[in-house]
């Protein structure tokens, strides 16, 4: 399987991206940051490629769906997620640091999809429920939401760890200083959530409609739509203390990190509880 | 406004207590999905103690979705939510109907020194400049000229002003919508075998039936199977009548529902049914005389009158395949002997069996040879039957919510004033902005045109 070997290699030089950021942020030598840019690019490009290849071979295969069905399929496509809005971000910010924090999520997922035992990486067929057009739209901006949401959290690690040096010492090291400011980063946690909330929405509702012609009920309360609506709500709440209370910095980025644990029990942690959606795994 | 407002009217206009009551509807929905629910919570009955469970029970703790405590909350979040746009809308009205006065010097006043630039250039090319970038950035501008002075106004998502309004709007039409289903809604579902015909469904709550406003039958269910035996598609011929009229027939398949009188029928699960159907070759003498499919226990005659009755039909019998149990009775005698589809297999890997234990033998009613082609499993259909009159209502409210967060999050309102002053041999500038919602971003649009301003000026040159 060609596609699953192309994986594999991503993983690799999206550990090296990742490395390389961190040089860029310790030895402060632009040169790195050019390098890791570079070597994301690279794995975003080959990780395009190997999906290409993915949805082909399920054409030639005779099942054809979009490389998006199974818990394998949406792990790859979730990191994929991950480094696109990464490297847009960093375009348009011309900021390299906050790779440093972001590409560690996308290789330990693609890490977890290659080694994890139990992860199924053939291309299967689709079971007549998941046969639905609103599948493959309910998957994408389920994980474009999902990615942002991970943006904001790397921000909001990067919050903290930023406040640490500061108050360190008097002479922040070239850590600190190659961070964005406080300022930035607490706007850059509104905006990735502001994204990742009407992406959630999104997923939400097409999840809903296609709830509405598989199984003929908008909501039915199964605990992977709960723990969405919870997610959903808690970034809600996030939204109104910032605009409304006014908060920001420390407790949005702590906001951050907890809607990130909601996304990853979201994910994963619901399927330690019965489910209709536990065809993903 | 009126200065001063009830206690009660402020406690709903906060939005400390739409925090609160977020906070609280996902807390619910955490211990939702943390107790078993519903038919699940039946489990727990036997480890909790009878007193503990009815007590549970009674705090509806095991429907919670669907308990007067959620009931509750959704109430308040909705009176919540009225309260503060009726409290909130007004203001934003008033902003949206004002009209600004692009000569206006107001505006100008206590702005930050870098807000203003001079340029040697003559007046009526910066005009021109600034022309050029506003019509660029905004589109449409307005200018006017006054006391030796040039005035210019745009402005950019006024409308999303009323963003957060159609949000909340949003929210209260969804819980109407959930309402709406559950005060009128039903769910239930029933399973047909092929050929017949239902009037009855199972509803999900209680054990109640209900009678369907005409029948469904029925007449066919096919399925296909992948190589790896997982189901490819499966589907229902259903025909609908009514005084045993067909008024509408249909194909159902998965993830395509059928619709009739606001009835929605869907596809759900399959199943085999206990009926089983065997086909048969009789022969007489080496010479085939008729064919038979036959149901269990039914009985047919042979053209020399004996009875044929299938006492027993197994798909797989002794891991020897289909097989049917058949008893002859003649006038005189009567045999009872299994029919193996895989006969000719059976004689092959156990030479002389079949001739020797006439309990396998087919030929055991002579002159007859009974050769069985085919078990046929007959399926039922596992319909499930819904009517929901608020889905409308709820996928309205979805494109609401998609429309309103694009409008909140996506822009914001600005305005930007431009005036230049001539000064003997030079030009002064001064930029001015306003921005109800987001200060950091009317600075930054501000920093943006100052720099695009010098920039293209400098070009002109
Ligand atoms: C599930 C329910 C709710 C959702 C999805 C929601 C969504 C939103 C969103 C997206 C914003 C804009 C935030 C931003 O611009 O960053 C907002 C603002 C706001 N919300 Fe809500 N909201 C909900 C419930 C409520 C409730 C119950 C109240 C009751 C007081 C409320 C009061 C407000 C207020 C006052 C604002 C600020 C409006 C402004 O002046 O710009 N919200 N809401």
């Amino acid at each position: 399987m060609m596609d699953t070997t192309i994986l594999s290699w991503v993983t690799f030089i999206y550990f090296a991206a990742f490395v390389f950021y961190l040089f860029r942020i310790i030895l402060g030598r632009e040169f790195w940051g050019k390098l890791a840019t570079g070597t994301a690019l690279a794995g975003l490009a080959a990780q395009s490629v190997a999906l290409i290849i993915r949805w082909k071979t399920s054409y030639d295969l005779g099942i054809g769906h979009a490389p998006l069905s199974n818990f394998y399929e949406s792990l790859i496509f979730f990191a994929w997620a991950i480094v696109l809005l990464y490297l847009l971000m960093e375009w348009r910010l011309k900021n390299r640091s906050i790779g440093a924090f972001v590409l560690p999520v996308a290789f330990l997922l693609m890490a977890y999809a290659s080694i994890a035992p139990g992860i199924n990486n053939r291309i299967e067929p689709l079971i007549p429920a998941l046969q639905s057009n609103w599948l493959t739209s309910h998957v994408l901006t389920c994980f474009m939401g999902y990615a942002s949401f991970t943006v904001a959290f790397a921000l909001g690690i990067m919050f903290f760890l930023k406040k640490d040096t500061n108050a360190e010492s008097t002479n922040p090291g070239v850590f600190a200083r190659l961070l964005p400011s406080e300022f930035l980063v607490d706007e850059l946690i509104y905006s990735s959530v502001a994204l990742g909330f009407i992406f959630l929405s999104l997923g939400i509702i097409t999840g809903s409609v296609w709830a509405h012609y598989a199984w003929g009920s908008y909501w039915s309360w199964d605990p992977k739509e709960t723990w969405s609506l919870i997610t959903w709500l808690v970034y809600a709440v996030m939204l109104h203390t910032r605009l409304v209370r006014g908060w920001r910095g420390k407790r949005m980025a702590i906001l951050a990190v907890v809607g990130f644990g909601c996304v990853l029990f979201t994910y994963l942690g619901v399927n330690l509880l019965p489910s209709l959606h536990s065809y993903m795994t | 406004m009126t200065t001063k407002k009830s206690a009660l009217w402020s406690f709903f206009s906060s939005v400390q207590l739409a925090v609160v009551l977020l906070s609280l509807i996902a807390f619910f929905a955490v211990i939702g999905t943390l107790v078993p629910q519903r038919e699940a919570a039946v489990e727990l009955a036997g480890r909790l103690s009878p007193g503990m469970f009815s007590f549970l029970d009674k705090m509806q703790i095991f429907d919670l979705y669907h308990s007067i405590w959620f009931f509750l909350l959704m109430i308040l979040l909705a009176v919540n939510l009225i309260v503060c746009s009726l409290d909130r809308f007004p203001m934003a009205w008033r902003r949206f109907r004002l009209r600004p006065v692009t000569s206006d010097e107001n505006v100008y006043k206590n702005l930050p020194e870098e807000n203003n630039f001079q340029t040697t250039l003559e007046s009526f090319r910066v005009k021109a400049v600034v022309a050029d970038l506003l019509k660029k950035r905004f589109r449409r501008f307005e200018s006017d000229d006054e006391r030796g002075s040039s005035f210019f106004y745009a402005e950019k998502g006024r409308f999303s002003l009323f963003g957060v309004y159609i949000v909340h709007l949003s929210i209260l039409v969804l819980i109407a919508g959930a309402l709406i289903g559950f005060f009128s809604g039903l769910e239930g579902y029933v399973n047909i075998i092929e050929g017949r015909t239902v009037n009855a469904l199972n509803l999900r709550n209680g054990n109640e039936t209900l009678n369907l406003p005409f029948d469904v039958r029925c007449d066919k269910f096919s399925i296909e199977f992948y190589e790896n035996g997982a189901p490819k598609s499966y589907q229902s011929d259903l025909t609908f009548l009514r005084n045993n009229q067909v008024i509408s027939s249909g194909k159902l398949r998965v993830n395509h529902p059928l619709e009739l009188e606001g009835f929605r029928f869907y596809q759900a699960s399959y199943g085999a049914s206990p009926e089983i159907k065997a086909t048969l070759t009789v022969l007489k003498n080496g010479k085939k005389t008729m064919d038979k499919t036959i149901g269990l226990g039914e009985i047919f005659n042979l053209p020399g009158g004996e009875a044929v009755q299938v006492i027993r039909v197994e798909e797989n019998l002794m891991r020897m395949g289909p097989a049917v149990k058949l008893v002859v009775r003649g006038a005189q005698e009567e045999a009872a002997f299994w029919v193996f589809q895989q006969i000719d297999k059976i004689r092959e890997m156990n030479p002389g069996m079949v001739e020797q234990v006439p309990m396998f033998n087919p030929g055991s009613f002579r002159p007859y040879l009974f050769v069985l082609t085919g078990v046929e499993e007959k399926y039922y259909t596992g319909l499930q039957i819904t009517r929901d009159p608020g889905t409308p209502v709820v996928f309205a409210a979805a494109v609401l919510l998609i429309c309103g967060l694009m409008l909140v999050l996506f822009s914001y309102f600005r305005q930007i004033w431009i005036r230049i002053d001539e000064e003997k041999d030079r030009s002064k500038i001064t930029i001015a902005g306003r921005s109800y919602k987001n200060r950091e971003g009317l600075e930054r649009e501000v920093r943006y045109l100052l720099a695009e301003l010098k920039n293209n000026l400098e070009h002109s040159k």
